[in-house]
């Protein structure tokens, strides 16, 4: 239903994949204890969408294009070199970061 | 479709996407397939809750597996989108609380034993949301529409346009750069203002609202620059709309344009973390 100049604005849908994106892995109830996954590994999806939705310049000095295109998810990265990946980017984000290390 | 070794495993977590009040009247859940499409999505009932939940594989979802699944685009965007539907389905008869992507227990019993636990807390922020929706809306501006329509708002470009039409040389070409100028600033100004005006007058027809981090231009797939990401929580969809369509039409002129996505579940209006 695009009828935009009766209503005077968009409607859109069907949804964005960026718009679930910052919703699913960004939002939404924590459970903490007793699960299984690691919630490590969707805070760090997190602060990198948060970076891409956020700062596009940012982004782009780090060679990030978008998610589909970016090695930092492209898989079989151990836990360590993830850790130390995204404090990188805290870093050159400019956001607090748990350790220093470089 | 996946490369995953899809059936002889026998070993299965729960997944849960979110949580809905027992009495619940749901309409078809098995509609919409679930993250792991071997099984239905299912509700668990735990006293005065229910669990919105279906079994995956843990071929699929256990610690070994996820970390690699998660840098596969197609696969998360797949499961992404799984999650968000099931909530999406449950949410056209339902109040639902989300829950964050990848929420899985090894078992029932566990997940009985969180609802249990945390009974209260759930049964707070599922008042809160009772019965509302998550609308959201982003505002974008169109920067030629804006500059077009600027001589219009101020007085100082329009005397300046005026004697631009009528100087010549270079010092029509001085005048015009100053033009440029003061454009440019005045969109800076409206940048800044506008945001929290659309947000103030939307807030009016919601209970809540919140700002999110405007999208870039890649990501939304949009030319215009985006002034507004924000999302609200509405009692009643249609006085919103209506806000909306005001909204826009009051500021069509100045080069905003508006767009309205969901109804979402209300992932911005939930607590993050549950004191149990």
């Amino acid at each position: 239903m695009s009828s935009q100049d009766l209503q005077g604005y968009r409607s859109g849908q069907p949804a964005q994949l960026a718009d679930v994106l910052e919703r699913v892995l960004d939002k939404g109830i924590v459970i903490a204890g007793d699960i299984k996954i690691n919630l490590l590994d969707i805070e760090l999806l997190t602060v990198k969408i948060r970076l891409l939705i956020a700062s596009a310049d940012k982004a782009r000095e780090m060679g990030i294009d978008w998610w589909q295109n970016d090695p930092f998810l492209s898989g079989r990265n151990g836990h360590d070199r993830l850790e130390k990946r995204l404090q990188a980017l805290e870093e050159k984000a400019g956001l607090p970061t748990s350790k220093d290390e470089s | 479709m996946s490369a995953a070794p899809a059936a002889g495993s026998d070993e299965f977590g729960w997944y849960l996407y979110g949580v809905v009040a027992a009495g619940a009247a749901l309409d078809d859940l098995a509609a919409v397939p679930a993250v792991d499409r071997e099984y239905p999505v299912e509700l668990v009932v735990e006293g005065s809750l229910s669990g919105v939940t279906s079994r995956v594989s843990t071929a699929e979802f256990d610690e070994a597996a996820l970390p690699g699944r998660l840098g596969d685009a197609a696969w998360l965007e797949q499961k992404i989108r799984a999650h968000e539907q099931v909530l999406e389905n449950v949410l056209s008869s339902a109040t639902v609380l989300p829950c964050r992507f990848c929420t899985v227990y090894h078992d029932q019993a566990d997940l009985r034993r969180f609802l249990a636990e945390c009974e209260s807390a759930l049964v707070a922020a599922l008042d809160r949301i009772s019965d509302r929706v998550e609308l959201g809306v982003k505002a974008f501006v169109d920067s030629e529409r804006f500059a077009s329509s600027a001589g219009t708002r101020s007085e100082k470009i329009r005397e300046l346009s005026e004697r631009v039409s009528q100087a010549e040389g270079g010092r029509a070409y001085l005048e015009t750069r100053q033009i440029e100028r003061l454009v440019a600033d005045e969109l800076a100004r409206f940048r800044q203002e506008a945001a929290p005006q659309l947000h103030e007058r939307l807030l009016n027809a919601a209970d809540e609202g919140v700002l999110l981090a405007p999208q870039r231009p890649e990501v939304s797939g949009r030319e215009e620059e985006m002034l507004l990401n924000g999302a609200y929580l509405v009692p009643d969809r249609t006085r919103f709309e209506h806000a909306l369509a005001d909204l826009a039409r009051e500021r069509r002129g100045e080069g905003i344009e508006l767009e309205l996505t969901g109804p979402w579940p209300p992932y911005n209006f939930v607590p993050e973390e549950l004191g149990s």
